[in-house]
């Protein structure tokens, strides 16, 4: 997987580079946006990670360069701005998702993610370890015995399963399990983890939802 | 007392008009009187002059001598004698008397006759048939004897002409004050009326419609000038504001970026790190960065709503329904607290509003109230429809407010005690700043009532949604 970076800012573009390459992709990076459609033609990349505030050029005018270059290939905008109005204009001129500075890592990562698995069909059932769970039937099994969970409690574990053995940030779990944007005004992710692990994890040997420090949470069956 | 500049006005013209109104009456009553006064007097020296033309003495008896065909002749005698008597003064014998003289009894002792003698000034006497002026005049007869003329006229028609125009005057001046106060009422009206549609227009301007400019006439007249000066007024705020919309974003920008780029170099290293201590540590600095990152937030969104960047879509809100889901939603933070937290709402309170800001307004207020409610407390948020306004309230059994404190709750950064909120997280005393800035921008009203050690109630109006069904 290569993942083309345009940043202006040398330090964020190193740690966004850094961070990329030892999650197993092959980055370039570019500090302008002059020549981006032309490397974005040359270089068959997977995805874009790119900045809106540039030199010279803007990162929407990069964007519809890119756009008209490769059509489909997937671009997660950057901004040091965010405001609603942003956001919908970013999505409007055709970035995939949206990202505002300062970001953790790891949700750079698992969006990156997210757009790579786009297309692939998304499996009904899930497993991890001996936890199983039907989406079609909205069932949840753990070694074999079922579990009773509340609406909210399954679309969080639902998230974590999809997402298994990636860290998951506060902001991203929110923005996918909730409707209204909670942002950091209540602990309302720590506070259903919590309910989570009472009815996955307790009286298990193994435990599979881990706090992941500085990042946020993790469902996985190997410990960190 | 506190007048309309407008009543203000018709109330001076009016005091103004009546004084010169009252002026003037006064003013042409006396010159009428005078004017009036003087013919009378003039017309009766005229009468005594001529009369003494046509008085014969023979003997003790003054007779008229005139030639009765002559018509000017005999209507000048009528008149003349009409109230007239001679006496003889040496002897104060009454010597001949007009017959409507006679009943008035005016009859003079000697004494008087040799005083009026001395006097030549006409003097008016009050008879019941209306007042009487009367001129005295010597006679010299023969012999060297003196007589007293007194010839008379009647100032009835005059006191009657004068007491008619005075009568009218007092009908006409305050009829005249009434119209005057009528017109001056009208007049200052159609002056202000530009004024008025001039602050209307203003009224309507706002942070977000700074762009706009008052209507300009294209005369050169005073309003035209109050307008200019104040759409360069308007054009002055519209630049400053401008200048504060840049710098916020410049500012959001140049905090964002090294905070980013922060962010992730330490991530990089906890990710690198098996060391327990130093993990411990790099999370820690993340935590304080995200708590940066979320006060930068606050701080901007504040900046940018109070500047006008933004814009709220409004349509029908159902209060009770939104309320519903967030308590719903927060239920297992509140639990997890030991905190009861209800709902109690009535059905169909459908308010004018922004979902999502209703929604940050009513998750702020909630998040406040569980924040200073202790283990076992209770929360409960209410809505309710009073007439044209939709009510929701947050009520705590948490530790209240004195009142000096209630008094700056929704002001920002502040904070009553600064040591209980900022270990909660997330509290910067910005959370209440933008539920007042989010009911302002609602026309809706919000207020608290508190008391120490037994809790807080937030109360908010907004409008209710026009045409929604009243409860």
């Amino acid at each position: 997987m290569r993942i083309l970076v345009i940043e202006d800012d040398g330090k964020v573009a190193s740690f966004i580079q850094t961070g990329l390459e030892q999650e197993g992709y092959a980055v370039d990076v570019l500090n302008h946006g002059n020549t981006a459609g032309e490397q974005a033609r040359a270089v068959d990349y997977d995805a874009v990670v790119l900045d809106l505030m540039l030199p010279g050029r803007s990162g929407f005018q990069v964007l519809r360069d890119i756009r008209s270059r490769k059509p489909s290939l997937p671009v997660i905008m950057l901004t040091a701005k965010n405001s609603l109005d942003e956001r919908v204009a970013g999505l409007d001129a055709g970035a995939d998702d949206y990202m505002a500075k300062p970001f953790a890592l790891a949700e750079l990562s698992a969006r990156l993610r997210a757009l790579l698995r786009r297309g692939t069909p998304r499996e009904s059932v899930l497993k991890v370890a001996d936890l199983e769970m039907d989406t079609i039937r909205r069932t949840v099994r753990r070694a074999g015995s079922s579990i009773d969970l509340k609406p909210k409690e399954y679309s969080l574990l639902e998230f974590l399963m999809r997402n298994s053995d990636r860290p998951l940030t506060r902001s991203l779990i929110i923005e996918h399990v909730w409707d209204i944007h909670f942002d950091s005004i209540s602990n309302v992710v720590e506070v259903h983890i919590n309910s989570l692990r009472n009815k996955v994890d307790r009286g298990f040997p193994v435990q599979l939802i881990h706090t992941v420090r500085g990042v946020g949470y993790m469902l996985t069956d190997s410990a960190p | 007392m506190t007048l309309t500049l407008r009543a203000r006005l018709a109330v001076i013209a009016t005091i103004v008009s009546g004084l010169l109104l009252g002026g003037l009456s006064v003013v042409s009553y006396n010159v009428l009187a005078r004017w009036l006064d003087e013919d009378v007097t003039t017309r009766l020296t005229e009468l005594t002059d001529g009369l003494h033309g046509y008085l014969r003495l023979d003997g003790d008896t003054p007779t008229v001598e005139y030639n009765a065909n002559d018509s000017d002749q005999t209507s000048f005698v009528h008149e003349a004698t009409r109230y007239y008597q001679v006496y003889d003064s040496a002897t104060g014998r009454l010597l001949v008397q007009s017959p409507d003289i006679a009943p008035l009894g005016l009859s003079l002792t000697r004494g008087e006759i040799v005083l009026l003698l001395a006097t030549s000034l006409p003097s008016d006497i009050t008879t019941p048939y209306g007042r009487l002026r009367i001129v005295n005049s010597p006679i010299a007869g023969p012999g060297g004897r003196t007589y007293l003329l007194q010839v008379g006229v009647s100032l009835r028609t005059l006191d009657e002409s004068l007491s008619r125009y005075r009568d009218l005057l007092l009908v006409l001046t305050p009829l005249s004050l009434v119209l005057a106060g009528a017109g001056a009422w009208w007049l200052s009206g159609f002056a202000l009326a530009p004024l008025s549609r001039l602050a209307h227009a203003a009224r309507d301007i706002d942070i977000a419609t700074l762009e706009r400019r008052l209507p300009t006439r294209g005369v050169k007249d005073e309003l035209e000038e109050v307008t200019r000066a104040f759409n360069e007024t308007l054009g002055r705020l519209e630049q400053s504001i401008g200048e504060m919309r840049q710098f916020s974003t410049a500012l959001a920008h140049e905090l964002r970026t090294p905070l980013a780029a922060l962010r992730g170099e330490i991530e990089l290293a906890l990710r690198a790190t098996r060391d327990v201590d130093l993990q411990q540590s790099l999370a820690s600095q993340i935590e304080d960065i995200d708590r940066l990152t979320r006060l930068i937030e606050h701080v901007l969104t504040l900046a940018r709503a109070e500047s006008g960047q933004i814009p709220l879509t409004f349509s029908a809100i159902d209060l009770g329904e939104m309320a519903g889901s967030i308590v719903e939603q927060l239920e297992p933070v509140a639990n997890a607290r030991s905190i009861t937290l209800r709902c109690e709402t009535a059905p169909a309170v459908v308010a004018k509003g922004d979902a999502g800001w209703l929604e940050r307004l009513v998750l702020n207020l909630l998040d406040n109230a569980m924040k200073f409610t202790r283990e076992g407390g209770c929360v409960v948020v209410r809505v309710s429809r009073h007439g044209e306004r939709a009510s929701l309230e947050v009520a705590d059994t948490g530790i209240g407010m004195t009142p000096e404190v209630a008094a700056h709750v929704f002001e920002r950064f502040y904070q009553a005690d600064p040591s209980r909120s900022s270990a909660s997280g997330g509290g910067a005393g910005l959370g209440l700043s933008l539920v007042k800035w989010i009911v302002d921008r609602h026309h809706g009203t919000v207020s608290v009532h508190s008391t120490p050690d037994q809790g807080s109630t937030f109360r908010v109006t907004l409008p209710a949604f026009p045409g929604a069904p009243r409860s």
